[in-house]
């Protein structure tokens, strides 16, 4: 409903089978067509509750269709399953990590120790997420000497490191530098420490010292020196395996490995199988009577374990901050820019640069007999692809167009056509469109259209098909469009133009509208329905639901009982979000004999074997205007 | 839909390139047009803005200084630039000096109706939507999309198959694998270029 009209959204028929069940797919892959072939054995069972499910129309207002429906360009297509797959169907492999900002890449193991991170220049402004730019502080014009002080600014907000007291020595390596800044900084805050202590080994921190004057009145004296957040991190993390380490009772003890192992979600998933295993230390613990009495683990005592107590009197300061007049809104950082720092960031002079986060190309599978269905090539900077099995090479591209008002209105003049206005159709008012299937594929398929006469919804829009039935020609070689010149444009635009003179093209029932070398058009004739609300609708009594909160003035309009949408709850005549999009569901039926592939010896003929594949699709026409008079 | 043309509105050249005749086109000897490339009605672009390299003689050593008629923008082929909006070539300041620096547009590239672009270079397949802005110096890289309304800040890049949106423009997601193929979504230019001036 973000696109604008008209557009095509195809339903992944994977939105229907409840639980991805390997063996069921294992089994539709060799019936490819068989919706539910579940019971093995009862054939006549399985073909029944085959046919009841094709009964049901698909609804693209129901609620399950936001899980289904999805732009052709995302669906890939499984050569092996012959089934379109779309993003939940598959599964992801990182191929590589980037930067978006510098492009460049980081290496996996670099990603896993450090971060995912740019470990490069690249930050992003803790304000407002903009991009930050290195710059010198000093001006120089022209002299060709810049080594100034270097600050980070950001080009939106106008935010830079100045602003919280940062400079740089040297525009490289700053992530290095800052990381170094942040510590001194959180400890130089703390402590309440006058400015020559708080130098760096780099000897590069100038520090803005009002800024923290605020919180540093309550000054602790710990004996030993509070570390900064990233510092405490570690040490805790640290703390913790090593308890753990000293605390499990057994080499092979599930938890003392795994976190020894650094969370690594496979030995998570070992523990939590193992947990009630003879050999877990859980049932060690209750069934038999421990032989050592189990170890006790205990928390962070000491600031170098990373512990931290805040100082007394530290809540009261940070309020009296908020509430006085320096501070104000724009102090006091957002939720959304804390979410991204150090815990204890809570005015916007503690908001740090924030170094951007990386990136991935990514390979896909098919989830059920893990095929490559995208392979990207592995540069961070290309756009190409070793594999790709996008679906629009294997499904009939739809396009959707509007013909001119039909029939021909008298009053109109004949050589200006009026293009019908997508964004407000007058409902009760035939419009026709012209829905041109373009095949991709080496061969001819024969495709069988299908769609409910009325559209599901409270609005009843009547939809036509005039051709069901058509063939789409292969995809048979480049060059022939090539010599034909520009074959289809021409096409289209003499019969635009004819269009535009007489209407001397009428679209005809069982007749193809219009067709090329691999395109076929057919026409779709659709009278839009009334709105809820816009009255004069064959009234139909509406008992039920006409007594809670029935507060529109709007009287005498009668709703439709039956509702598929299940929004019949729904007492009054207010239109629902979108309820006036008017999309018409389309189920494709398309039968192309193929190549055969060596893995499938079996077929009657010896060299194609008949393939079908049946989808639904949904036609985003247009909107459909409340008041009669179009 | 195509527009509302009269007699005329669309001149076409050689190579194909349909402009209209109200869009505004300053500097037209430092503007490349790839060819088929389209330019709509009130369309602003500057060719006027390029970098003059014979005020300062430490400017045109570097990469990229163009040869003698410095070329200020450079479109690619089946681009489409909507109505009202405006290709200006990004500057910015380097050594005290202010100075433009050259403005890349690849291929298939749709620029919405009033939008406002500054990018350094818009790579192949770039969908920029209505309104929005693309801050100087940014770069668009191959088939990234521009949500309408986005102001993408000042020196972004913006990864190839990315949309991104908002204000400031964040990376909100990523385009499909088919987006781009010929007659889908993103490869519609050729399409959008034959129905102009129709």
């Amino acid at each position: 409903m973000s696109r604008p009209f008209p557009y095509t959204y195809i339903s992944c028929p994977c939105a229907d089978t409840p639980v991805p069940d390997p063996a069921r797919k294992r089994r539709s892959r060799e019936f490819p067509q068989k919706a539910n072939p579940d019971a093995p054995g009862t054939d006549e069972k399985g073909t029944i509750t085959e046919d009841e499910e094709e009964e049901q129309t698909f609804d693209p207002r129901s609620p399950r269709s936001n899980f289904s429906l999805y732009p052709p360009e995302q669906l890939l297509y499984c050569e092996d399953c012959h089934q379109i797959k779309c993003p939940r169907c598959i599964t992801e492999e990182i191929v590589c990590w980037y930067c978006p900002n510098c492009l460049f890449e980081t290496p996996s193991s670099m990603v896993r120790s450090e971060g995912n991170r740019c470990a490069r220049n690249c930050f992003n402004c803790p304000i407002c997420t903009a991009p930050l730019s290195v710059s010198t502080l000093e001006n120089v014009t022209g002299n060709g000497s810049q080594q100034g002080p270097w600050v980070l600014s950001c080009g939106y907000c106008m935010w830079t490191t100045l602003d919280i007291g940062i400079k740089f020595d040297k525009p490289t390596n700053i992530r290095t530098q800052l990381s170094k800044m942040a510590d001194s900084t959180s400890r130089g805050r703390q402590m309440s420490r006058s400015l020559g202590d708080l130098k760096s080994p780099l000897s590069n921190y100038a520090s803005v010292d009002e800024q923290f004057s605020a919180t540093e009145d309550g000054g602790p004296d710990q004996p030993t020196e509070p570390l900064g957040a990233d510092a405490r991190f570690a040490a805790l993390k640290g703390f913790y395996r090593n308890q753990i380490a000293e605390t499990s009772t057994s080499p092979n003890d599930p938890l003392g490995t795994d976190f020894a192992g650094g969370f690594a979600s496979p030995g998570a998933l070992n523990r939590i199988m193992s947990l009630y295993n003879s050999s877990s230390r859980l049932s060690s613990l209750y069934n038999k009577k421990p032989k050592s009495k189990p170890p006790v683990m205990r928390e962070a005592l000491t600031a170098s374990e990373g512990l931290k107590i805040p100082v007394p009197g530290a809540e009261d300061a940070v309020v009296r901050r908020m509430a006085s007049d320096e501070c104000g809104w724009d102090g006091v950082a957002s939720i959304e820019q804390r979410s991204f720092q150090p815990p204890d960031a809570r005015f916007a002079d503690d908001l740090l640069p924030l170094p951007v986060l990386l990136r991935t190309k990514r390979s896909k599978r098919c989830k059920s007999c893990k095929h490559i269905l995208v392979k990207p090539e592995f540069k961070p900077q290309s756009t190409r692809f070793r594999i790709r099995l996008i679906a629009l090479s294997y499904i009939p591209l739809a396009t959707l167009r509007p013909l001119t008002i039909s029939p021909p209105q008298p009053g109109y003049p004949t050589t200006a056509p009026t293009v019908p206005n997508l964004d407000s159709l007058p409902p009760l008012k035939p419009v026709q469109l012209l829905l041109t299937l373009k095949n991709h594929m080496f061969d001819p398929v024969r495709v069988t259209l299908a769609t409910p006469s009325v559209t599901p919804g409270r609005v009843d829009t009547k939809v036509t098909i005039l051709c069901p039935q058509l063939d789409v020609g292969a995809n048979s070689d480049v060059w022939d469009e090539a010599l034909q010149g520009t074959a289809p444009g021409e096409q289209r635009s003499s019969r635009s133009g004819a269009m535009g003179i007489g209407y001397e093209k009428v679209a005809e029932a069982g007749k193809v509208w219009d067709k090329g070398r691999n395109w076929t058009t057919v026409a779709i004739e659709v009278v839009p329905g009334t709105l809820p609300g816009s009255g004069r609708r064959a009234s139909r009594a509406n008992n039920d639901f006409n007594d809670s909160d029935n507060d529109d003035d709007d009287d005498s309009v009668d709703e439709k009982d039956l509702d598929w949408s299940g929004q019949s709850k729904d007492p009054n005549e207010k239109l629902q979000p979108d309820e006036d999009v008017l999309e018409i569901p389309i189920f494709v039926r398309m039968e192309w004999d193929s190549e055969n592939q060596i893995e499938q010896p079996v077929s009657k003929s010896s060299d194609t074997v008949k393939r079908e594949l049946a989808y639904w699709m949904v036609l985003g026409v247009g909107r459909i205007s409340p008041d009669l008079e179009g | 839909m195509p527009p509302k043309a009269f007699k005329g509105e669309y001149i076409e050249t050689d190579t194909g390139n349909k402009i209209s005749r109200r869009a505004q086109i300053h500097g037209t000897q430092r503007i490349i047009l790839g060819g088929k490339t389209v330019i709509q009605t009130d369309a602003v672009i500057r060719g006027d803005l390029y970098r003059s390299s014979s005020s300062h003689a430490s400017s045109d050593d570097p990469a990229g200084a163009a040869p003698s008629p410095s070329v200020a923008i450079t479109v690619g082929r089946y681009s489409y630039i909507s109505k009202q909006a405006i290709l200006r070539p990004p500057s910015r300041l380097h050594r005290g000096m202010h100075s433009y620096y050259p403005l890349k547009i690849g291929d298939h590239v749709f620029v919405g109706e009033r939008a406002v672009v500054e990018a350094a270079s818009v790579g192949n397949h770039v969908h920029v939507g209505k309104e929005a802005v693309i801050g100087g110096m940014a770069i668009l890289k191959d088939f990234a999309v521009v949500l309408d309304g986005a102001v993408v800040p000042a020196g972004m890049v913006v990864p190839s198959w990315c949309v991104v949106g908002g204000r400031p423009a964040r990376i909100v997601g990523e385009v499909g694998e088919g987006y781009g193929v010929e007659g889908a979504d993103g490869g519609l230019a050729r399409e959008r270029y034959r129905l102009v001036g129709k």
